[in-house]
């Protein structure tokens, strides 16, 4: 981006002309004027500092895209400043329209840097190097040297071993001037262009893409359909029916833990085995499904996210008629014991709406009185209930979560909680029916996604990066050679060379190597070659003593960079 | 599998016996500076009024030892070139006592995975252990290269400290892996990581320096009393200490960018998407842009030197966070660091 720089500093004539014609136009001129800005170095470095402050909030904030949980328990917490946040864009940062505005503002410098300079690059794929300054002692790098050969065929070999070493040439009277490196551009825009079309994938994604998640318990199936997803979130330009048609049964589902040692109570492996078929009518096929072993159906793929234990439970009402038979997914509360909490909904339940908050503890042990789970596996399953009776509130035309009790028109039931063991039933008080804890299953929950954007991003990914490394490891630079009649009737062959992106160093070991072999090529011609380096200091090397040494190379290192 | 606890208590010993031996060689590191004055310089600076006889008159903006690249320039390995061992008598024990101490650090960690049975970094205690022996590493690296050995006191310091409360505070006793980490994907992602973070510590403390030496010479130019020109005499001039940072930096940060890609494909295959911008994503890509930004800076006339130098360290703030903070005080999907 320093292109930019180098051309509104590198003429004052143009730039007054500029001027001059913005005045006449003042619209244009504003435009150039801002376009210049945008585009140049301390703006995309303002812009990248930007960028970094602004994500910041992101990773301390909880964000309503990752955990809307924490956001609504923020709101709880904060009642006065979570308002004051949300206006900001402060739980959504990354989809907040200021954050917006710097990526886009970013990629626009980027892209108006890049472009100009990538066509620049093309048309200079078939430019001849500068001529050679005349005065060869002003570069970063000079030797000097004098030979028997007369200049021609001085600057002839010059050129052979220059051409050899795969410089690109330009000869002219008395001069030679060779450059190389110019994949070091293509590496340094090769990753600028990587990084826009890597912006451009996780924008397909964002389109064409979705994300859907499913609770499944053990025995239980379902189809990969909007209306069969527990959440669904798909992309703006994705239907209904542009979901892939599998389906999935959950066969069984196994979880390990470390028994015993300080790690005890560690998840060593989790085992879900599914059946599924890719479209109706398919066969059947079996996959066992593990974190980070995600199960990829026609591009989609399903993920093992979590898992939990769902107790079967049989809820009989007043009038002896069963209201409720099966599992209910409770959630765990804390991982390393598996305690979930979870509520069953009886709205059927007559003469009174039934409702329960319950706990469940998958290896219950009696720790000073009160019951509490030892270990996440199922070996001694309890679970406790507390009964409510009156109006659950599930007519009131409010969405609720069915893993929360809306207790405001429930009355709690007076009876004993005890922690039910598998077979064991509790009566309720007042008639209202009985409760049966039947046994346990197990749940899993499956994240699916389709995401089309997925490839051209890795790709993009590595692009960039070969682009970086190229960029890093080649250095342009430039040689020249001048030779020319001595008053003593030899020849005075003088080099120079200017690295014109060397920031780490390395061309002066380049071009001190280049020197030596072009002098010992051509005092050898003439077999003086052994002779020569004994014979200070007509003959041989002209020591330069290096000048001012630090503020010469600074010379090298302003030259265009090209970053 | 089972934990092979012979093993795991031999990598503890080890790991406790590299930071005394690294504790140790820091201070012959220390004494090197105070009595044998100058030596830790040699062959850094080029010595000037010694005639290099096939040296051709290349006048270059650096001394020629440290620009010549990863080889000994031409007029090194003719005749009366300076070693690019360490010499006198306590920079040679201090170099020796730190490739013991790096030996005995990598058997330690070797060990630990032998216990274990798997790549030995699934913790913030391991991970804390690898990174910091990455970094000495790269100080062995740059010493035999560059002849960085000045650096020794000042990268051995922090890597003692940072091994000392790794071995205390975080200490976790050898396990296995939950199934989150359970994938081929930790030996490439969390290794390139190791790799850059070892790189951006060596970076970091060159740079460190870099910043003080150009004050003390800025203020020596223009006659201002300096309280760092004693410990600058045994540096070299700001110029060298800026490109050796500029190099560890131009090495770590296509490792980090590899680190981040390895780490968004692993993403991927365990939770479902690449980049979620979990906090860790968060900060290692701000950890990214302001290296990136560092690396532009370089490039910008005006921008680079000192500003480029401070922008770095800020680059390494954000790194450090996002190994140490983000683990203590956010909780997110990397949260299995066993805090």
């Amino acid at each position: 981006m320093t292109a930019a720089e180098e051309d509104s500093t590198a003429s004052p004539a143009a730039a007054a002309a500029g001027l001059s014609r913005a005045t006449r136009f003042g619209a244009v001129g504003w435009l150039r004027w801002a376009w210049r800005q945008l585009t140049s170095m301390r703006t995309a470095l303002i812009l990248l500092f930007l960028l970094a402050l602004a994500s910041v909030p992101g990773s301390v904030l909880p964000q309503e895209g990752i955990d809307p949980a924490a956001v609504t328990q923020y709101y709880q917490s904060h009642p006065a400043l979570a308002p004051v946040l949300n206006r900001l864009s402060l739980f959504s940062v990354f989809a907040a329209p200021w954050f917006a505005a710097i990526y886009i503002l970013l990629f626009a410098s980027l892209a108006g840097c890049v472009l100009p300079r990538t066509i620049r690059l093309v048309g200079s794929a078939r430019q001849r190097p500068p001529r050679a300054p005349s005065n060869l002692a002003r570069l970063p790098a000079t030797a000097s040297y004098t030979t028997d050969l007369t200049p021609g065929t001085a600057l002839q070999s010059a050129a052979q071993l220059l051409g050899q070493r795969r410089f690109r040439l330009h000869t002219g009277d008395g001069w030679v001037s060779a450059e190389k490196g110019y994949l070091r551009e293509v590496g340094n825009l090769l990753f600028h262009l990587a990084l826009l079309a890597l912006l451009f994938s996780v924008a397909l994604g964002g389109i064409f893409g979705y994300k859907a998640n499913r609770l499944l318990i053990v025995g239980q199936g379902f189809a990969n359909t909007p209306t069969d997803l527990d959440v669904f979130r798909p992309g703006r330009l994705v239907g209904p029916g542009s979901l892939q048609p599998f389906s999935i049964n959950l066969q069984n589902f196994h979880a390990q833990y470390v028994a015993s040692g300080p790690e005890i109570d560690q998840p060593l492996s989790y085992n879900a085995g599914l059946n599924y078929q890719t479209r109706p009518g398919a066969p059947v096929r079996h996959y066992t499904l593990r974190v980070n072993h995600p199960l990829v159906v026609d591009g989609a793929s399903v993920y093992l996210i979590g898992h939990g234990y769902a107790p079967v439970v049989k809820v009989t009402d007043g009038t002896g008629t069963v209201r409720w038979d099966g599992p209910v997914p409770f959630i765990p509360v804390d991982q390393s014991t598996m305690t979930s909490e979870g509520v069953i909904k009886v709205p059927d339940a007559k003469p009174a709406q039934l409702g329960f908050a319950g706990v469940f503890l998958p290896s219950a042990v009696n720790a000073g009185g009160t019951l509490e789970s030892a270990f996440p596996s199922a070996l001694n399953p309890r679970l406790s209930l507390i009964g409510f009776s009156g109006n659950l509130g599930m007519n009131s035309g409010q969405a609720q979560s069915v893993y929360q009790l809306d207790t405001q028109g429930l009355h709690q039931l007076r009876m004993v909680a005890s922690p039910l063991a598998a077979g064991q039933s509790m009566t309720l008080p007042n008639g209202l029916g009985t409760v049966t804890y039947l046994g346990y299953q197990q749940w899993i929950s499956l994240a699916i996604t389709y995401d089309p954007g997925q490839l051209p991003a890795l790709v993009s990914g590595f692009a960039a990066l070969a682009g970086l490394i190229l960029s890093f490891l080649v250095r342009r630079r430039r040689v020249f050679v001048r030779a020319a009649a001595a008053a003593d009737g030899r020849t005075e062959v003088t080099l120079g060379g200017l690295a014109r992106s060397d920031a780490a160093g390395g061309f002066e070991g380049e071009f001190t190597e280049l020197a030596q072999m072009l002098r010992a090529q051509q005092a050898g011609t003439f077999g003086a070659g052994p002779k020569a380096s004994q014979d200070p200091p007509g003959d041989a090397v002209e020591a330069e003593t290096a000048r001012a040494g630090a503020d010469r190379h600074e010379v090298a290192l302003t030259g265009p960079d090209g970053e | 599998m089972p934990i092979n606890t012979a093993a795991a208590d031999t990598s503890n010993g080890l790991l406790l016996s590299a930071v005394i031996i690294y504790a140790i060689a820091m201070l012959c590191y220390a004494f090197d500076f105070a009595f044998a004055k100058h030596r830790v310089l040699a062959g850094v600076h080029e010595p000037t009024g010694v005639a290099v006889p096939e040296l051709v008159g290349a006048s270059v903006g650096v001394p020629a030892t440290i620009v010549g690249g990863s080889r000994p320039p031409a007029g090194m390995t003719a005749g009366q070139a300076v070693s690019r061992w360490p010499s006198g008598f306590w920079l040679r024990l201090a170099f020796a006592l730190t490739c013991v101490g790096v030996a005995v650090h990598v058997t330690a960690i070797v060990t630990r995975g032998i216990a274990e049975d798997r790549v030995p970094w699934g913790n913030m205690y391991e991970f804390i252990a690898a990174f910091t022996c990455m970094a000495v590493l790269v100080f062995v690296a740059a010493s035999i290269w560059y002849r960085a050995y000045y650096m020794g006191v000042f990268v051995l310091v922090p890597i003692v400290f940072g091994l000392g409360v790794d071995l205390t505070v975080l200490y976790t006793p050898a396990g296995s892996l939950v199934p989150a980490l359970q994938s081929y994907w930790i030996a490439i992602h969390v290794t390139a990581m190791i790799v850059a973070i070892g790189l951006f510590i060596f970076g970091a403390v060159v740079t460190t320096l870099y910043l003080i030496a150009d004050r003390s010479q800025r203020r020596v130019a223009t006659g201002k009393p300096s309280w760092s020109a004693g410990i600058m005499r045994h540096l070299p001039g700001a110029l060298i200490l800026d490109r050796l940072a500029y190099r560890s930096i131009l090495f770590g940060f296509p490792v980090w960018t590899f680190g981040v890609i390895a780490g968004a494909i692993w993403a991927d295959h365990a939770w479902g998407r690449y980049w979620g911008l979990d906090p860790k994503e968060t900060w290692s890509f701000i950890t990214w842009v302001v290296y990136a930004m560092f690396l532009h800076a370089r490039a910008t006339a005006g921008w680079r030197g000192r500003r480029a130098g401070w922008i770095q360290l800020a680059g390494f703030v954000c790194l450090l966070f996002n190994v140490i903070g983000v683990n203590l005080f956010i909780t997110g999907l990397h949260s299995y660091a066993g805090m």
